[in-house]
């Protein structure tokens, strides 16, 4: 084949995703950037110049602060939470037992679900009065179970209450993986040693899940880094106990409509997400070049 | 340790999947009985319960009510499901193509750069669509899209793209060379090689993809709330705008809506169930 045509044919093959890719994600980031600096509004079409005077607003309100720091407990909690847990049921699920494939399969739904849905109905499992949940919680003698989505000191609980339940089971899975990955003489050679299980479940179990672990993690943390749908389906977007990143972007552009000010927010967010995502391909880069 | 082992999975199962059955038994419930202050738990095929007990009368008027349009929503419940098929499955069909394309350039050509331009595509993946949201909808705006299928499509076209390069990249490295090799020893073109040969030996992968799109399309909220305010409104964003509404929310419609939206979901998860780890982290883990 002459060597021309073949050059032509893989940008035709590639070409088309990335110059979508391109378009949909250089385009957004650079209008961003203008946008920071303008007094520019959702409805309405004049706006002017106001140089950086949305980035001093968003330094001196606090409120974007507030809202960074939210998220990163979020994540860090969220993230943590359902990693034990999911492990922990992935322990209890190693061995092949009856049915346990269609359990596995019906444990891993709720992770496929549409967040903003499921997020909605919990507010019925969730209602402080006729929440099956603390109508269970009465039966079994608990006094006064929490107002959950009320109160201001169980909102933040309840949103990460339905997190961990929707992605405890991509953990789970994850995690799953990681346990049948080993192999199986390392644990014979650990019962010939008279090794006891906690020093083989150190020794030999947490180490070797580790990199798997850790990038079930990095994809999970990205993911609940964006959080937005549960926020806004269980208590809204402006809640002073529970807005993310994301939903204070809502606010601020679509209910306030101040675009102007929510790009310069925008910009910042996107700044810390292009971090993040150099840490994650690092890792990801790190894992392919142990495995090759 | 077997007693534990079953402890831990039993309790889990029951917190797990409790809320999937509360909502197939509120989808038959009456209002009042989603909101009775002793829970409805057992379903009886009778007009009418005692009042204090756990039994409730199964009935099918939230199915019926969801040709019906409810307050604060400007269609059915029917027709914004049409809106999210739509989407759906244009959406998925584009990416897979163009995903499939790029994979196998990626997987089977020398491209300068390679590996910078794969970590590029998944990082899009990382973007909050609430701060890349505002520039789209201006330009939307300017090109008559806001509110419509094809601007859907297109949005979730190109944000599924990474999950479509990556994983068909994963399926596509699987296949061995040596077949399009032989292909092109008995005379077919690279080309003809790609669509006769190898696009016949990715369906698997190719379908799998397509699953993973077109779930991600059709939970998606974030873009469908802030593009499609009105017009081609999907599923999870008309759900959301039935909050705060004055009556008080319907329930029962919701579960039924909720549970007819999930069902298919749940049919595909069932059918790549061994393909899930696979989808879940883009191909990066393989089984």
């Amino acid at each position: 084949m002459p060597h021309g045509r073949s050059e032509r044919l893989k940008y035709a093959f590639v070409g088309p995703a990335l110059v979508l890719l391109l378009a949909f994600n250089l385009f957004p980031l650079l209008y961003n950037v203008v946008l920071g600096f303008t007094n520019a509004e959702l409805v309405g079409g004049a706006w002017s110049w106001r140089g950086t005077a949305n980035y001093g607003r968003l330094f001196e309100d606090g409120q974007f602060a507030a809202a960074v720091r939210r998220t990163a407990l979020f994540v860090g909690s969220a993230v943590t939470i359902e990693l034990a847990l999911g492990f922990t049921v992935a322990l209890a699920l190693k061995e092949r037992f009856r049915g346990r494939d269609v359990l596995l399969t019906a444990l891993l739904v709720p992770m496929m679900l549409s967040p903003a849905v499921i997020g909605l109905f919990w507010n019925l499992i969730l209602d402080g009065n006729y929440g099956i949940l603390n109508q269970a919680l009465a039966a079994l003698g608990v006094d006064a179970p929490p107002q959950w989505t009320t109160d201001r000191d169980w909102k933040f609980a309840s949103v990460l209450l339905v997190d961990v339940w929707m992605w405890t089971p991509f953990m789970l899975l994850i995690s799953l993986a990681a346990l049948n990955s080993i192999p199986g003489y390392l644990y014979e050679a650990a019962e010939v040693d008279r090794a006891s299980r906690w020093t083989v479940f150190r020794r030999i179990t947490l180490p070797l899940c580790g990199p798997l672990l850790g990038l079930a993690a990095l994809l999970r943390t990205t993911d609940a880094l964006k959080q937005f749908d549960l926020v806004m389906a269980i208590t809204g977007p402006n809640d002073e106990r529970t807005q993310t990143v994301s939903t204070l972007l809502y606010q601020v552009l679509f209910r306030d409509g101040k675009v102007g000010l929510g790009s310069a927010y925008a910009c910042l967010v996107l700044v810390l997400v292009m971090a993040l995502a150099t840490v994650f391909t690092r890792y990801l880069d790190g894992l392919e070049r142990r495995n090759a | 340790m077997k007693l534990v082992r079953a402890l831990v999975l039993g309790l889990y199962a029951l917190v797990a999947l409790v809320p999937l059955v509360w909502m197939v038994l509120t989808s038959f419930k009456t209002r009042a009985d989603t909101i009775a202050l002793t829970p409805r738990v057992v379903p009886v095929l009778a007009a009418e319960t005692e009042p204090a007990s756990l039994a409730f009368p199964a009935t099918l008027e939230a199915y019926g009510a969801l040709g019906t349009v409810q307050a604060g929503a400007q269609q059915s419940f029917w027709e914004h499901l049409g809106h999210s098929v739509v989407i759906g499955l244009l959406s998925t069909l584009a990416s897979v193509v163009l995903g499939t394309l790029a994979a196998y350039g990626f997987s089977r050509f020398r491209i300068a750069g390679a590996k910078d331009w794969l970590f590029f595509v998944l990082s899009t993946r990382f973007m909050p669509p609430l701060a890349v949201v505002v520039p789209i909808l201006m330009l939307y705006r300017r090109f008559e899209l806001e509110g419509t299928h094809l601007g859907l499509v297109l949005l979730y076209t190109v944000f599924n793209l990474s999950l479509s390069v990556w994983l068909m990249k994963g399926f596509l490295d699987e296949i061995p060379r040596a077949y399009e090799e032989a292909a092109e020893i008995d005379g077919y073109s690279r080309l003809d090689a790609f669509v006769k040969v190898i696009l016949p030996e990715a369906r698997t992968g190719m379908s799998v993809t397509a699953v993973f799109c077109l779930i991600s399309a059709w939970n998606e909220y974030g873009f469908a709330l802030t593009l499609n305010h009105s017009g081609a409104i999907t599923v999870p964003a008309y759900f959301a705008g039935l909050q705060g509404n004055i009556e008080g929310m319907p329930w029962p419609q919701v579960a039924a809506g909720a549970l007819l939206f999930v069902v298919p979901i749940v049919l595909f998860t069932v059918a790549i169930r061994k393909h899930l780890l696979r989808g879940m982290t883009f191909g990066t883990i393989k089984q």
